[in-house]
This record gives structure tokens, C-alpha cells and sequence, in this order.
């Protein structure tokens, strides 16, 4: 019953689709190019290697077929009920193939170009290939980073939360007097979520100067005092600055000593962890839509590719 | 005045309804005494609407009300109106306080003292107990309420709520939304309430939206009709009376466990488990002569059985032999015994072949052999094979069994004849079988469920005791001296006991004199050790192992802590026996110093890891102590497209069981909200038609008898089971890649909208029924899920 006393470690065995079984598929995919390379090399057409060739028709057979079976990747993956191998198979196939692709369909066209419907589908071939390259990236880096934004809470706990904050910090205002109220109400209605396509993808814009300034000339210098010496804790380049303008006012009227300090310094200490939880909710956005955000490159011009392929071999049956 | 009737029954629930009912059908005095103003205060406590279902479907029902599923309000209604028809002597809000005399002279005292006589007492009150009530003047008056259907119904009113636990809290939460809320706690903390509800009160009381008042009992509630607000709850607080005036008094106290009453009444309960059930005859008369109890209290949860025995008793009460409603099925079940002639004689020849059933009783024996199935294998027929996960237990009738524990020496069989019994260590321990059981000749088999087996043991001590000896033996045999004779291990037996541990009970601590050895026979520990003030885990231990034989082997204190990760039963060795085996047996002292070695340099290397042990820590706080197979996600490979759940969905109608987002995180490893499969299933603790089943491969699923009760949901900690609507027909893939609508797999609108169907529960059964294994896992592009048993993956330090 004795077990090797060599394992030691945890094993939690998960296994990337890049490793899978071994990277059984990779070496398929590398077979399959050192081959193809060969059968190219040796291959001495009279008038040069071109698709119309015997070698030219077979990478150009393979390579349709390829693409066909790549494709077919979106319709295995929600056939849940299929046991034709596992979609992390599939998937890990899908991408050495799919990258031998490129070699194929080059070697195919020998290197021939031109404005036409066949370099057309040459051309989206390979810019499906390169969003697909982009994909690979992104799986690999965003899921960590997307985890380590999380620490632990959902979305919907996160917007729960916020939520409760806001009615929280209105609360507390209503025991500060109108002017509070009013800042914080109007700092509620300018939390953004989300926002644009370039939003989302590349962050929030620069901060809203106007809304700033509004709130520094009606409170005068010691708000701009207190910005001076808030600001910088703040993450510059992700916070939605707006929160910022409410947190240099609370922080003003709290230098100022106007109000009860203990609940402006609570209502502060909420201010603080709302804009921690705005930046967390639109930093996860961003970083879920980069992750995904090639699969509305990747999956139309696929849909391109299988349409140009057809014209392709229509026109060349056609033409012969 | 004092009444007196030929029969009292008490609690009008199926049961006692049935036995009223039949009393007024053949015209006897009776009086059926119910607490509450209405029939059946269980069924009417359901939520409004609820399917009641009529499980199990082959029992015939004998009883003059009827009863077929359906909505709890047709139920109420029929029952209702056919007690009225049949002239059933009901006397409501009649709380019986106490029960005394015997046969012939009952003497039953209500709550508002007045007192019943009668010849006989059915006792069908069955274990949902006593609503708690404030227990001050005007705990009764018109602003006291035990229940809250919809909080919505109250709006702007100032309401106390008396309580502090989950009931209470939630209560008082979903009041605070639209009314003045005060909630009164007995003590300083509401540290009883599942953590959730305990950070949600606190967190409203702070921010002040409910008032608290903590150290605080109600001293009286008083109506004042035409003010406002309506009513007064004087309190006692620790800074003397309180008065609030209220709309208001809503108590959730929990209700008192029927068993202190029925012991009152001179019934005895078998052991101090907390669900033993006391032992009634085969008429249903308990230890007390004239007593009867039927139902619930008597271990027969399902409504149509309690209807059955409610006709049986009054029958039996008037000295009339009835054949019980289950006598067809249990000749037919004994039909495969060869020489069978009639159910009693087998009955006898049963107990009197196999000792551990003759302490039943008629009744017990009839209801357990119901569960069971009677099998007769032919010679070689393999009964279970090792590692395999189912957990029945086996009584040899006639004929004989050959167990092979060893599977490398299959002809080192140790041979059981009739009147023995097998099965009883995964019945135990809920993990896999340890060795594979192959028919001999002309055998007869008893294959009982899980369920009834533990109802069994929990109800008859002595079958306990012989089931736990038995198991004591062969456990410290097979894990101390497989090699021996049993002889060998006899010192070890006699200074054996069985010793059990809470979650986070250490069995012993680091530095400890090593006086024992506890062999785990339930449950998983964690090895630990102190460095640095910073406690780092070494090791898991799984059930079918031991700890704590290195400190007697090396004679040193102990080096580890070992602390119970859920809650564990151990069978602890005596030391000095242990270490006198050693020196008489040099086989098991080579063993043990070999294992001894190899422990040793494992913590060792554990200890160059201490990652390794917050990993471990982590798994286990997530329950993973205790699970056969878990789904973990890498995160850092988990690319959210929630295929997962889809594949889930798509492949158990539309509905999955699992949520992948929910869930604790640790180091990129996240455990979403999905079944462990237990090993000792919460879900399977309280199913009344005892529908959850394990599977030879592990799977803990959710057969067809399913009531749609919800016990399973409540009792799952780990919150993954729901209850819900399958649909059939699943959305065509091609239309939604050509035409778009409903994705394979997209949450479902139909188990919102299931008009008339009930609904069920619903759990992962892991894809038992389906090719290539659990669809969440086949269904990741990524790689990122996994579904694993943690002894797979915990590794570290395992004492093999």
C-alpha cells in the first residue's frame, strides 16, 4: 500500500489547454509544418511552386479543411452533451493547428499576391490567426490580474455594496447640513460604471475639470489645500476623478472644522471605500473586456474567412 | 368538569387526524386535542401554494380522510371538510401539558389546566415541536405573533421582534425596509445566525436602522385597543424595565424538540442521539402500556404511512387484527427466500438467523426490511468491489460471503457465514469500500440503505453496540495487523474506545505526552505545527487512517497538533497496549517505523513549503475536509465564459448546479459553489422519502421520489442544492447560432414561471447518467476546472 515517497507536493493537477496531454497537439501541428515544409523544399514545379501545382491543390485541401474544423470549434464547445474528447482538447488543437495554418496556407500560395478574392482570403486567414495569437495572450495574462482585482467579492456583492454605501453617505450628509447633501447626491449621480467601448478598453478619461473646479470655487482655499495633500494617495490612472472632487470637499469641510468632525470623518472613510470599489468594478470591466474583446475580431472575420475561402475555390474551379 | 373517552388522540397532523378519523367512523368516544386553532399545523405552516406530494407511490393508503398530492390548500380543505363530514371530535388550542396513568386510566392535563380521562393515547405530535413562545403575560394577546408569512404586508408600523437567531434576524431585516424595527436579544451577540445574518444585523444596528436591545427578556406585551401604536412590550434590561411601544410583537424563539414531553409521559428514548425515536410494538404501543405513537415520532415521516398507522391503531386499540398496509409488499420481497410460506414466519426466521436484527422490534423489523432488499446472488457474484463508494449495509441470512481485502491475494479471503454481517465501514467512515465481497454458495442476502441503518442504529442501542464493536475489531485489525490472526490485536480491542471531536477539537497538541493512537473513523484531521507563533499545516489525514503513532514509536512528546477538520470519530488505542504489540509482533513494529520514517521526512519537506499549508488550511475551511470530489478552478487559467455552468444547465434541464463566481478564492485556486459529495451528505440527513442516494462511483444524487420538502437545501452548508423546475426540451443550438433567442445552456425563465409544476431539488449527480464525466469539467476550453477527490491532491504526509 506504500505510495512513492518521492510525492511530496500538493497536487492540484489542472492543466492549461497549452500543455495538454502532453502537448500532443503541438507536436501534431510541428509534424505537420516540418512536413509541409519538406514536401516544398523538394517540390520543383516546372514554372516555379504555385497553388495550382499537385503540391499547391494538396496544402491548399489541408488547409480548407483545417479551417473548417477550426471553425467547427464554436459549435463543439456548447455541444455539452458531446464526448468526442474534451473542449480543452479541442481547444488546445484549435490553437496548434490553427497556427500551422498560417504556414500552410502561405506555402500554399507560394508567395503569390495580388489584389484579388484569393489574396483576400489569404489576408483575413492570417489576421484571424493573429487575433487568435492576440487571444492566447490575453488568456494567459488577464485571468490572474482579474482575480487579484477581485480579492475575494462578486460583481454583485460589489454593486450591492455600493449601493449601500451611497444610501450610507446620504444618511450621514442629511446630519451634515444641505450643502453636504447636495455634493454627495450630485457625487452619486456621477459614479460611472462601465461607460463607452474606448472607456472600457482603455480607462476613464482624464478628470472632469469642470466639475472640479465647481466644487474648489465654492469652497475656496482650504479644499485646494486638502486636494494638494489627498490627491496624491489617490491611484491616478484608473480612480474616476469625480469621486475625488467629493473627497477633497469632505476633506475641506473637515480641515475647515465646520461640522461635527466624526461623522465627516466617517462620511470620508466611506467616500474613500466607495472610490476603491468604483475603481475595482470598472478596473474588472476593463480588464474582462480586454480579455475578451478579440473574440468580436476573431469570431466575424472568421465568418469573413469562410466566405472569401468559398469565393476562393468557386473561382478556381470555375477559372480553371 | 372532567371529559372521558375511549381514545385521546394527540396532535392532529396525518396521523392523529387519521386515528380521529377512524375512531368517529366506527362510532367510538374520542376527542383529538390540537394545540393550535387549525388541523395539520405542520402542512399549515407551508408557504402558500406549496405541492404536497404523496410519496412512497406502491403504499396503498388506508385511512377514512383522503389524501392524494397537491396544493397544500386543497389538502387543508378536504381534511377539513372531511373531518366535519365524519363528526371527528376535534378540540382545538388544547395544549397538553402533561400526559400520566396507563391503560384504562389516562389522565391528560391541558394547558389551561383543565383535565381529559381517557382509556387510551395515541401520541401523534410528531418532531417539529412547540412553537417557543415569550412565556410573559399576554404572550397570547393580539399583538403577539410567531410567525411573519410577508413582511410586505406591514408598512409603517413600529414592530419588536423577539429572537436571535437566522428566523429572527431575517425577519427583522426584511421589516426594516418599510417599519420602525427593534430587535431583543437574550444575550450580548447573535453569534448563533449563520455569519451572513450575523453581519447583517450587526451592520443595520449600527447604522441604525434597527434598534437593539441586547441582555434583554420580555417581562409582559399588553393589547391597547384604539391607541397608537396598539400595543406595549415591556422589557427587562440589564439597566432595569424598558417600555416600547409597538404595533407589533413578532417572537422567533425556535420551537422545543417534542422529546423532553413524550419523556415526561414516561416513554423512553433508546440513546441520548438526538434524533433517536422511542420504540413502539408492532400495534404502536410504546413502552408505556395503552400509549401509542404513531407518525413522525415514531420514525415514519412520510404523510400517507402516518395516515396508515392513524387507521392501523384505532383497529389494533380495539383488539382487531388488520393486516398492516405494507404486508403485500413485504411478501413479495420474500418471495425470492426459498421455503417461504408466510411473512410472519419468515420475519421470525430472519431474526432468529441474523442476532443483530433480534433486538427489534415486529414493527422495526417490518419497516426496516421494507427499506431493504432481499437478495439472493449466485455463487461468485461480486456483492461490492473495493473502492467503491457504495455505503448499504449487508446481513448474511444463509449461506456465506468471502471478503477479499487484499486485492493482490484474492485467496486470503476471510469467509462470513450466516447470522454476520459486512458493510458496516463505509457505513461508518462514508468513504470507500476496503475490500470486495463475492457470494458463496446458497446465499441470502439483506442489503439495507444508509438511511435505515442509522435510524436503526441510532434507535436500538443494542444493535449499536454490536455494529460499533464489530467495526472496532476489524478496524484496528486491518489497519494495526492485516497479517495476524485476530488474536494478535485482542490487548489492542479491550483498551479501545470510540472518541469524538468538534470541528477545530484538537485530538492532542504538540508537546503532548504520546499516550494513544487514534485510528480516524469518521471525518478528516490536519496535522499542524508552531513556528514562529505562525501555525503551519502539514498534513491532511482522511477516515481509514491513524495518527499519533510517532510519538510512540520514537517516545518523544508529540511533535504536531492534530485538530479535527469536521467533525470526527476516532478510535483511540491505549499506548501501552500498543506499545506491547510492538514488542511482541516485529511485522506490525517494521511497518509502523517504516511508516514512522517516511511521515517524519514528509513533514520535513512540508515544512519547506509552508504555502502548501495555507493552501491546505484554506481547502479544508471550505469544507473540503469532508468531500469525496470538489470542483476547484484555477483562476489564473478561467477566462469567465461560464461554459461550466452552461454545460451544466444544458445538460440537467436547464438548470445548473453550479455557480461558478461564488465561492472563495485563495492563491488563484477558487472553490465555486458546487457539490463536495460529502462523505457524510448534510443533504441526506432529513429527506423524508430518503431520495438522496450515493452512487458506486461517489455521486450523492437526488433520485425521483423527491418531495420537493427543502430539508436538503437547509441542511447543505455549502448552499449548492436549489430547488427548481427541469424542463424537457432544450434550446435548438443551430437556431441560436443562426437566428440568435436562447443560448444552450442560458439561465432559464422556466423554473420562475412553473405554474402548476412542483418544484424539486436539485443537485450535481457529477454526470453519472452521461458519457466522458462531469460536463462543467469536459466543457472548460481551458482547463481551469477540475473535479477532484482531495485525497488526490493532498498527498502531503500520508501515512500509506
Amino acid at each position: 500500500m506504500a505510495r512513492t515517497q518521492t510525492d511530496q507536493s500538493l497536487r492540484i493537477a489542472h492543466e492549461s489547454f497549452l500543455v495538454h496531454a502532453g502537448f500532443r497537439y503541438l507536436k501534431v501541428a510541428l509534424l505537420l509544418s516540418v512536413a509541409a515544409i519538406a514536401a516544398y523544399i523538394w517540390h520543383d514545379p516546372p514554372g516555379g511552386p504555385n497553388g495550382g501545382t499537385w503540391l499547391g491543390y494538396t496544402l491548399g485541401t489541408i488547409g480548407a479543411l483545417q479551417i473548417a474544423w477550426l471553425a467547427w470549434l464554436g459549435r463543439r464547445k456548447r455541444t455539452y452533451r458531446s464526448s468526442i474528447g474534451t473542449v480543452r482538447g479541442w481547444t488546445s488543437a484549435h490553437v496548434y493547428l490553427g497556427l500551422s495554418l498560417a504556414l500552410i496556407a502561405t506555402l500554399h500560395c507560394a508567395f503569390h499576391f495580388g489584389w484579388n478574392i484569393h489574396t483576400l482570403a489569404y489576408a483575413l486567414t492570417l489576421a484571424v490567426i493573429i487575433s487568435g495569437i492576440y487571444g492566447v495572450i490575453a488568456y494567459a495574462r488577464y485571468p490572474s490580474l482579474i482575480t487579484g482585482n477581485r480579492s475575494q467579492a462578486t460583481r454583485e456583492g460589489w454593486l450591492a455594496d455600493l449601493d449601500d454605501i451611497n444610501d450610507r453617505s446620504i444618511k450621514l450628509a442629511d446630519t451634515l447640513g444641505p450643502d453636504v447633501h447636495r455634493v454627495i447626491l450630485a457625487s452619486i449621480d456621477r459614479i460611472r460604471i462601465g461607460g463607452g467601448v474606448r472607456e472600457i478598453l482603455f480607462g476613464t478619461r482624464e478628470p472632469e475639470r469642470k466639475a472640479f473646479e465647481k466644487v474648489q470655487a465654492q469652497l475656496g482655499e482650504t479644499t485646494q489645500f486638502m486636494a494638494t495633500q489627498v490627491r496624491p494617495r489617490a491611484e491616478p490612472s484608473v480612480s474616476p476623478d469625480q469621486m475625488q472632487s467629493t473627497v477633497s470637499f469632505m476633506a475641506g469641510r473637515l480641515a475647515g472644522g465646520v461640522d461635527a468632525g466624526e461623522q465627516a470623518q466617517k462620511l470620508l472613510d466611506l467616500l474613500a471605500r466607495r472610490r476603491d470599489l468604483t475603481t475595482r468594478i470598472n478596473r474588472d470591466i476593463r480588464l474582462q473586456a480586454l480579455m475578451q474583446v478579440w473574440l468580436y475580431v476573431h469570431v466575424p472575420l472568421t465568418f469573413a474567412l469562410l466566405a472569401a475561402l468559398v469565393a476562393h475555390i468557386v473561382s478556381v474551379f470555375i477559372y480553371w | 368538569m372532567e371529559e372521558k373517552y375511549r381514545i385521546a388522540v394527540i396532535g392532529s397532523g396525518p396521523a392523529g387526524l387519521s386515528a380521529a378519523a377512524r375512531a368517529a367512523q366506527r362510532g367510538l368516544s374520542h376527542v383529538l386535542l390540537e394545540a393550535e386553532p387549525h388541523l395539520s399545523n405542520t402542512i399549515f405552516r407551508y408557504q402558500k401554494g406549496k405541492f404536497v406530494m404523496a410519496e412512497p407511490g406502491i403504499l396503498p393508503l388506508r385511512s377514512p380522510v383522503s389524501f392524494a398530492a397537491g396544493k397544500r390548500e386543497q389538502i387543508l380543505d378536504i381534511w377539513n371538510r372531511e373531518s366535519i363530514a365524519l363528526k371527528v371530535n376535534l378540540r382545538a388550542r388544547s395544549e397538553v401539558a402533561a400526559v400520566s396513568g396507563e391503560r384504562g386510566g389516562f389522565s391528560i392535563k391541558l394547558a389551561d389546566q383543565s383535565v381529559v380521562q381517557a382509556e387510551f393515547v395515541v401520541l401523534a405530535i410528531g418532531l417539529q415541536g412547540n412553537i417557543r413562545k415569550l412565556g410573559c403575560p399576554g404572550e397570547d394577546c393580539e399583538v403577539a405573533q410567531y410567525q411573519l408569512d410577508d413582511p410586505d404586508e406591514y408598512n409603517g408600523e413600529a414592530i419588536v421582534v423577539v429572537g436571535a437567531g437566522d428566523a429572527a434576524i431575517e425577519n427583522a431585516l426584511a421589516l426594516a425596509d418599510r417599519n420602525r424595527v427593534t430587535i431583543v436579544n437574550r444575550r450580548d451577540e447573535f453569534d448563533r445566525a449563520k455569519a451572513a445574518n450575523n453581519a447583517a444585523i450587526l451592520k443595520a444596528i449600527e447604522d441604525g436602522r434597527i434598534q437593539c436591545f441586547y441582555n434583554s427578556g420580555p417581562r409582559r406585551v399588553e393589547h391597547l385597543p384604539g391607541k397608537r401604536p396598539r400595543g406595549l412590550l415591556v422589557l427587562n434590561t440589564e439597566r432595569g424595565e424598558v417600555q416600547v411601544a409597538c404595533d407589533r410583537v413578532i417572537a422567533r424563539l425556535g420551537a422545543t424538540p417534542p422529546r423532553k414531553f413524550v419523556e415526561s409521559c414516561g416513554v423512553k428514548f433508546p440513546s441520548a442521539d438526538p434524533t433517536s425515536l422511542p420504540a413502539v410494538s408492532a400495534t404502536y404501543e410504546s413502552n408505556v402500556p395503552g400509549l401509542h405513537i404513531i407518525g413522525a415520532l415514531a420514525g415514519f415521516p412520510l404523510i400517507k404511512q402516518a395516515m396508515n398507522q392513524g387507521y392501523e391503531v384505532v383497529e389494533y386499540i380495539q383488539g382487531d387484527k388488520v393486516e398492516p398496509a405494507d404486508e403485500p409488499l413485504l411478501r413479495q420481497k420474500f418471495a425470492a427466500m426459498a421455503g417461504f410460506t408466510s411473512v410472519d414466519s419468515a420475519l421470525a426466521l430472519i431474526q432468529q438467523r441474523v442476532p443483530v436484527l433480534a433486538p427489534l422490534t415486529r414493527l422495526q423489523l417490518r419497516e426496516f426490511l421494507l427499506d431493504s432488499d432481499l437478495r439472493t446472488p449466485a455463487f461468485g457474484e461480486v456483492i461490492f468491489r473495493r473502492n467503491d463508494y457504495t455505503d448499504s449495509f449487508y446481513s448474511i441470512v444463509g449461506g456465506e460471503v468471502a471478503i477479499e481485502l487484499d486485492p493482490e491475494k484474492p485467496s486470503n479471503a476471510i469467509t462470513l457465514g450466516a447470522g454476520e454481517f459486512f458493510g458496516e465501514m463505509s457505513l461508518i467512515s462514508g468513504r470507500r469500500r476496503s475490500g470486495t465481497v463475492r457470494a458463496g454458495h446458497r446465499c441470502i442476502l439483506i442489503e439495507t440503505p444508509r438511511r435505515s441503518m442509522n435510524k436503526l442504529i441510532h434507535s436500538v442501542a443494542a444493535v449499536k453496540r454490536v455494529v460499533d464493536e464489530a467495526f472496532l475489531r476489524r478496524a484496528i485489525q486491518a489497519s494495526v495487523a492485516p497479517e495476524h490472526p485476530p488474536q494478535a490485536v485482542e490487548p489492542l480491542i479491550g483498551s479501545a474506545t470510540v472518541q469524538t471531536f468538534k470541528p477545530g477539537e484538537a485530538l492532542f497538541r504538540e508537546g503532548d505526552p504520546g499516550d494513544s493512537l487514534h485510528l480516524i473513523r469518521k471525518g478528516s484531521v490536519t496535522v499542524s505545527r508552531q513556528i514562529d507563533d505562525r501555525e503551519i499545516v502539514l498534513a491532511y489525514v482522511p477516515a481509514g487512517q491513524y495518527v499519533g503513532e510517532m510519538a510512540l514509536i520514537s517516545n518523544l512528546p508529540r511533535s504536531a497538533t492534530v485538530t479535527a477538520a469536521v467533525a470526527v470519530e476516532t478510535i483511540r488505542i491505549d499506548g501501552t497496549a500498543f506499545k506491547k504489540v510492538l514488542e511482541t509482533e516485529p511485522h506490525v513494529r517494521a511497518r509502523f517505523e517504516a511508516n514512522y520514517r517516511d511521515r517524519l521526512a514528509r513533514n520535513v519537506a512540508a515544512l519547506q513549503e509552508p504555502s502548501h499549508g495555507s493552501l491546505i488550511r484554506f481547502l479544508m475551511s471550505q469544507g473540503v475536509g469532508e468531500a469525496t470530489d470538489v470542483l476547484l478552478i484555477d483562476e489564473s487559467l478561467c477566462v469567465r465564459c461560464d461554459h461550466c455552468e452552461k454545460a451544466c444547465a444544458d445538460t440537467h434541464g436547464g438548470l445548473s448546479r453550479l455557480d461558478r463566481e461564488a465561492g472563495p478564492t485563495f492563491q488563484n485556486l477558487h472553490v465555486p459553489t458546487s457539490c463536495r459529495h460529502c462523505e457524510h451528505p448534510h443533504c441526506m440527513k432529513d429527506c423524508p422519502p430518503d431520495a438522496i442516494k450515493r452512487a458506486p462511483n461517489g455521486e450523492v444524487f437526488i433520485s425521483d421520489a423527491c418531495i420537493g420538502c427543502g430539508n436538503c437545501q437547509r441542511n447543505c452548508p455549502y448552499g449548492v442544492i436549489q430547488m427548481g423546475v427541469q424542463e424537457d426540451k432544450r434550446p435548438s443550438l443551430w437556431r441560436w447560432l443562426l437566428f440568435g433567442g436562447r443560448e444552450p445552456g442560458a439561465p432559464d425563465e422556466a423554473h420562475h414561471h412553473h405554474g402548476d409544476t412542483p418544484k424539486k431539488a436539485a443537485k450535481c449527480d457529477m454526470c453519472k447518467d452521461q458519457a466522458g464525466g462531469p460536463a462543467c469539467v469536459r466543457a472548460c476550453p481551458t482547463g481551469a476546472a477540475l473535479r477532484a477527490s482531495p485525497e488526490d491532491f493532498l498527498r502531503v504526509a500520508r501515512g500509506e
